[in-house]
């Protein structure tokens, strides 16, 4: 193997907080006071060899310093200590569509935007067609950007940076934004780059993409390199902190204060927790009994109320909404205040982060009376567990049988 | 293991690789798109666009004029007062705007600044050539009035882009430094409007140098301190050297003060891009 194409060495990166953001000139003369302000150290000795062709990630939680390490390899900030060495043609994506100016047209922006990532004016004429069609502005193309739509602007944003060619690519988050058509091609112009030998450092939150992309992975924590290594490693040992440091949060919380304000015709939910067979509780294991409480109170009785219960996985998508109209006598008469619990004899989800939507509704009307979104996470474990996915569906399996003559003793 | 090295073979093949221009190459590409940038936003969504550049100066020469030549009895050298004044009055407003707009320069493109790494100086250099443009658009104004002169146009016009080249040079440094300075201190782009507007005083271009020559000498504190000041003021040359082209259709006579200015302006290019250089390290942050 030949040289490293990044090497960085124990390298630091300090910021100063100023307790008053003074940049006025009678401050900075009368009373001194810019010179006050507060070290912090959002990168602390860092040093990671990246090898020609490889790809590595950098994760860890918002504030641990990644986009500030990479923003140091892209020569924006410069370290405090440390150096950092780049061998090759470097070209770095923090944001889509720097620097558009508002009053040009879209075509114009192109030039300008494309001149500062670098590529000559003869080049993007020769692909300017190609860059307006995969954004779909061919009609908007000469319309000043201020007139174009947040997801027209991406777009073209976009379709400039595919272009580009570098040795070494620095991408941090931008993969998060546009849709799945675009994202799928920066996969592709991404593969290309790896393909031809091309280094990437790649910042996100996506695990999921860090896993596909990347070789190695480094994890940040507060400022601090906490571990790198191979990236199923180091994103699963990141993944395992995660939840840990989650549950602390939730395992206190079985059944925490929620939005009480009252709704339609002043009626309340006071609480929603969990419960599992040992009590109380938001951390539940795959296959035990689960129990879903929620408190109401409403200052008459109600005639005709329906609960209902929608679960959801973290990402927002709903699994599985039940409600009080499986009863055979309906939702009747509820007194002024009470408690409706939902019995799960066997929790069917399986590993992950839930959280529940709690409504009360009339059922005559179809109106609710008090909605909760996304309230209370519950974290679900499976211990043992083979199954991959959300949720256990009832199966069993068949396999064909070798006849007793081949079967092997 | 066939098939996995099918596939960068297909990517390849999928289009050529953007050419590689050189570090300079692409300095001067992005150089000419920026400036391509300011000189277009100045007039964008301006009805009469480039005609306020004429026309600023232009109404400015009259008033001047009209105040100093006519009601003042100001005695301009070269008979007319429109031209005499004109010819300073043109480089002092492309002098003047380099420097504001050079200070602002890096504030103004934070977004940029924050999320992309290029030479920023750029910034600075390309609102100084777009300033440039504009004085250069401007000087057609003059073209009618020398011809109206008796003097006319003559071969010491030649001595122009030397004497542009000086203004540009002096505030090419000095807007450098403010550029920089300015983002650290935004009070700098007041300052800095509040200071062209007195240098403009200590410049001798609505009152001829001759005047200065002749009256504050030996007149108290005050009058050395006025002369000393128009004398180390760089720009003062330039004014003269515009006046002696425009004016009298002659080569430029205060050759030591140009040297000078020009000196001043070798000076001030070396400081302010090392001033720049220093001060860009926490730009990104303090922006």
């Amino acid at each position: 193997m030949s040289e490293p194409a990044i090497q960085i060495k124990e390298v630091s990166k300090r910021f100063r907080i100023y307790h008053q953001r003074t940049t006025t000139l009678k401050q900075a003369l009368v009373n001194r006071e810019r010179g006050k302000y507060e070290e912090f150290w959002a990168v602390r000795d860092v040093s990671v060899e990246v090898p020609e062709g490889e790809a590595l990630g950098i994760i860890g939680e918002n504030g641990s310093g990644k986009s500030t390490l990479l923003k140091c390899i892209a020569g924006i900030l410069i370290q405090d200590q440390g150096s950092i060495a780049v061998r090759g043609r470097l070209a770095s994506l923090l944001e889509v569509g720097a620097g558009f100016h508002p009053d040009f047209s879209g075509r114009e922006n192109i030039y300008l935007n494309g001149a500062i990532l670098g590529l000559p004016r003869r080049y993007i004429k020769s692909v300017i067609d190609e860059i307006v069609g995969f954004a779909e502005l061919e009609r908007f193309i000469d319309n000043p950007v201020k007139t174009y739509s947040s997801g027209m602007y991406t777009r073209l944003g976009f379709s400039i940076a595919v272009h580009l060619d570098p040795d070494i690519l620095l991408i941090d988050e931008v993969l998060a934004v546009g849709d799945e058509a675009f994202q799928r091609r920066c996969m592709e112009r991404i593969h290309d780059l790896r393909a031809r030998g091309g280094t990437l450092v790649f910042v996100s939150h996506a695990l999921e993409s860090v896993r596909a992309i990347c070789d190695r992975c480094l994890w940040m924590d507060h400022g601090l390199p906490r571990q790198l290594g191979r990236v199923d490693e180091v994103v699963a040992a990141y993944l395992a902190e995660v939840n840990r440091r989650e549950e602390a949060e939730l395992e206190s919380t079985g059944s925490a204060e929620v939005d009480s304000a009252p709704g339609r015709m002043g009626v309340r939910i006071t609480s929603v927790g969990f419960s599992g067979p040992d009590g109380a509780t938001a951390v539940a294991t795959t296959g035990d009994p689960f129990t879903v409480a929620v408190g109401y109170e409403a200052p008459q009785p109600l005639d005709g109320a329906r609960f209902s219960i929608t679960f959801l996985r973290e990402d927002g998508i709903p699994i599985l909404t039940v409600s009080t109209d499986d009863l055979e006598t309906g939702g009747g008469s509820l007194p002024r205040q009470g408690m409706a619990r939902l019995s799960l004899p066997g929790l069917p989800f399986l590993e992950g982060l839930y959280r529940v939507n709690v409504e009360i509704s009339e059922i005559a009307t179809g109106e609710p009376y008090k909605r909760l979104d996304r309230v209370q996470p519950f974290r679900v474990h499976s211990p043992g567990r083979h199954e991959v996915g959300l949720a256990l569906l009832g199966h069993s399996w068949e396999l064909p049988q070798l006849s007793s003559r081949g079967a092997r003793r | 293991m066939a098939t996995t090295e099918a596939l960068p073979e297909r990517s390849l093949k999928q289009r050529p690789r953007a050419p590689h221009a050189g570090p300079w190459a692409s300095r001067y590409e992005l150089l000419l798109e920026l400036v391509r940038r300011d000189v277009k936003s100045r007039y964008r969504g301006s009805v009469l666009g480039v005609f306020w550049t004429l026309l600023n100066p232009l109404i400015f020469m009259l008033v001047y004029s009209l105040v100093f030549g006519k009601f003042l009895k100001v005695h301009y050298p070269g008979g007319s007062a429109t031209v005499f004044i004109l010819s300073g009055l043109l480089a002092w407003t492309f002098f003047s705007q380099a420097l504001i707009m050079a200070t602002s320069s890096v504030v103004a493109n934070a977004g940029l600044v924050r999320k992309v790494a290029f030479p920023w100086m750029l910034l600075s250099v390309s609102s100084i050539i777009a300033a440039l443009v504009n004085y250069a658009v401007s000087l057609l104004l003059l073209i009618p009035f020398m011809l109206l002169s008796h003097k006319g146009i003559g071969l010491p016009i030649l001595a122009v882009p030397a004497l542009v080249l000086v203004t540009f040079g002096i505030s090419l440094g000095l807007g450098l430094m403010l550029a920089a300075g300015n983002v650290y201190l935004r009070d700098l782009q007041y300052l800095v409007s509040l200071g062209t507007l007195i240098w403009f005083y200590i410049t001798p271009v609505i009152y001829p140098f001759s005047l200065v020559q002749s009256k504050f000498a030996g007149h108290g504190l005050e009058g050395v301190a006025a002369h000393v000041a128009i004398y180390i003021n760089p720009m003062t040359w330039v004014v003269l050297g515009f006046q002696d082209v425009f004016v009298f259709n002659r080569w430029p006579q205060h050759w030591h003060g140009l040297g000078y200015s020009a000196v001043f302006a070798l000076l001030s290019i070396w400081l302010g891009m090392r001033v720049f250089r220093r001060l860009r390290r926490r730009f990104a942050e303090e922006v």
